[in-house]
């Protein structure tokens, strides 16, 4: 993917794996609206490049991000609703991303911040980060995680976190489902390398078709549901991917064998 | 790797512009439920294929009911219910798509009339004529038995004229009587189409000057056919006891799924375009399972498809005026701006898949 110099993010590629690290360390990352355009620049280029796999998300200097910054708006004009459109289109973006993407979380992930690490596939953090939504307290919203994190955690917990501002430590964001692991800050980088290399290589169209069926099981009654899901799996046994896992098969067995361990007793079967 | 930008090279200066729509269904309005009262069906299978809840209401030109029971048509009167309906809601859609624009079917230089369910001669342009009042030199064409893909193989037509004939006005009217094809046999295969269609008709001026601009109307910029042979018996009319029956096989979701792809990269490729750039869909409103298709091999989302999905919900498969129902609905909404690129595609026998690229 070709490399292009931003003014809020340092974006760097190894193998297939392109790193996005949000970078405003004077404001602590936080989100103004030339990040937004910077992100939307980095996801357009990222859709189309087809030497990458995955987008790791995260801070620079032990931060994630501090939230949006409020130094974009002023008492002069009256507030537009548009810019916070363009920040939930960008959004939209990352999460329907023909990428697996993984968030790693190292210090505070408020507001804006956490909502990024709302669309990502993976979520890991160093055990000393904390996590908050301190926007209703502050006077307004944050954003559409008032529709993604209760899909996470439960309406009850969202309600705590959304209305409270609670802050959330990351054992505790393990628990309730927002993190998929947290580790020691020295162990951070090795579980990353090993969470990507175990994911490779992956299969890009499936793992789309996948993810936007999760994404829309939430919002579908079943006999919807399956007409987009057939048209999906149709997509997916027709491609690449499946064709080689039959190629592969040896002759008489079944696909689902092929991932049975080999050191897990196969059940007898008559002949 | 480099960015592509959304604005493109190869469009001409002036293409053709539509400048207005209309359409026009008959007076008569049935639910699912109506219609398996009227036909008294009792078999679950059927019952369930009607109710699958994908289709609300549809409008229909059917006899009125004697003891609460749907009589049968017999063939003839099923021909002359093609031509009755024609002439009916044909004009209607030619009325509310001229009057906007203080035309009258005097003015209409070119006239193309499209129709799937039923066969006629002298065809309707004639008998259109005769009726509305069209000029005696007016060229004219009529389009017959292509299915639900004709109406973006008629846009060409009349495209094509317009652009070969600046400042004259060409107007394509798709009229389907979808009820003029109903065979009611207690099959499942004639309970599917039975299920699905109805009737409508849709009418859009198209015209090129260099006087117009994207606030007259989207100009007509390309089109991208897309054919496969091998499933030419996959959407076909059969003959039920001599009546016209259409006949849908249950793979065309899966053929039109590996398929549509083929000609949207071809269309958008050849503008240096991407499918998240086009702002709008205008997609065959063909039934649930190939919206479906449709939706996961272009990935696009319920929000792209809103208007095809209303429109099935509402109208039923209106065969090749659907997708100028779905314009129509886009047009009222008046979520468009200069330069919004929209993506037609209809989907018919052939088997077929037709594609439009529209800029405003």
């Amino acid at each position: 993917m070709e490399m292009k110099d931003y003014k809020t993010l340092r974006v760097t590629q190894e193998g297939n794996v392109v790193t996005v690290r949000l970078h405003r360390p004077e404001t602590g990352n936080a989100i103004n609206m030339q990040m937004v355009y910077d992100l939307k620049d980095v996801v357009d280029i990222l859709t189309d490049a087809g030497d990458v796999a995955v987008m790791v998300l995260r801070g620079s200097e032990g931060v994630f991000s501090r939230g949006i910054d409020l130094s974009d708006f002023s008492l002069d004009k009256p507030p537009d609703i548009y810019g916070l459109q363009h920040w939930e289109k960008m959004c939209r973006q990352i999460e329907r991303l023909n990428k697996y993407t993984v968030a790693v979380v190292e210090g505070e992930c408020i507001g804006g911040g956490l909502q990024l690490v709302l669309l990502c596939d993976a979520r890991i953090a160093e055990r000393k980060a904390v996590f908050q939504l301190p926007e209703v307290k502050l006077g307004f919203l944050p954003g559409m995680a008032t529709f993604r994190l209760a899909k996470y955690i439960g309406l009850g917990r969202a309600k705590n976190v959304v209305l409270t501002g609670k802050t959330l430590k990351a054992e505790e964001a393990l628990s309730w489902g927002i993190l998929d692991d947290v580790y020691d800050l020295v162990d951070l980088e090795k579980a990353l390398q090993q969470k990507i290399d175990k994911l490779l290589p992956l299969h890009p169209g499936v793992l789309e078709l996948a993810r936007r069926l999760l994404l829309e099981s939430y919002a579908s009654e079943y006999e919807d549901f399956i007409g987009g899901f057939l048209a999906a799996q149709h997509r997916a046994i027709h491609g690449d991917a499946f064709r080689e896992l039959i190629l592969k098969a040896p002759a008489g067995t079944k696909a689902q064998e092929i991932f049975v361990p080999k050191d897990t007793p196969k059940p007898s079967r008559k002949k | 790797m480099t960015r592509t930008c959304s604005s493109s090279k190869s469009i001409p200066i002036e293409a053709p512009r539509i400048l207005s729509v209309g359409t026009a269904n008959p007076p008569n309005k049935y639910t699912q439920e109506q219609l398996l009262e009227y036909y008294q069906e009792t078999d679950w299978k059927i019952r369930s294929i009607f109710l699958g809840g994908h289709i609300s209401t549809r409008h229909l030109y059917l006899p009125e009911p004697v003891n609460g029971m749907m009589p049968e048509e017999s063939n003839e009167e099923l021909i002359q219910k093609h031509l009755r309906g024609c002439l009916e809601i044909g004009s209607q859609a030619i009325n509310e798509c001229l009057e906007p624009l203080g035309l009258a079917p005097y003015d209409i230089d070119f006239l193309c009339c499209l129709s799937s369910t039923g066969f006629l001669c002298p065809g309707i342009t004639a008998h259109l004529i005769k009726k509305m009042g069209f000029r005696e030199n007016v060229r004219r064409a009529d389009i017959l038995g292509m299915g639900c893909n004709a109406g973006i193989n008629g846009l060409q037509t009349v495209t094509d004229f317009a652009n070969a004939n600046p400042g004259k006005h060409a107007l394509l009217v798709c009229i389907e009587i979808c009820s003029a094809a109903y065979v009611y046999n207690k099959n499942i295969n004639t309970a599917v189409v039975n299920s699905l269609f109805g009737d409508g008709a849709a009418a859009v001026v198209v015209c090129r000057d260099a006087r117009l601009t994207w606030k007259d109307g989207p100009q007509v910029l390309d089109f991208e056919p897309h054919i496969i042979p091998d499933a030419i018996d996959a959407m076909r009319f059969g003959l039920e006891n001599n009546k016209l029956s259409f006949y849908l096989d249950r793979d065309i979701p899966y053929v039109i799924g590996m398929n549509v792809l083929k000609p949207i990269s071809r269309l958008l490729g050849r503008h240096q375009l991407k499918k998240r750039y086009i702002q709008h869909w205008l997609v065959h409103s063909g039934g649930k399972k190939v919206i479906d298709a449709i939706a996961y091999n272009l990935g696009l989302t319920r929000h792209d498809l809103r208007h095809t999905i209303h429109v099935l919900k509402n109208f039923g498969n209106l065969s090749s005026a659907s997708f100028l129902f779905s314009y129509k609905a886009l047009r009222e909404e008046t979520s468009f701006q200069e330069a919004d690129q929209a993506v037609m595609i209809t989907m018919g026998p052939g088997t077929s898949i037709e594609t439009a690229l529209l800029q405003w």
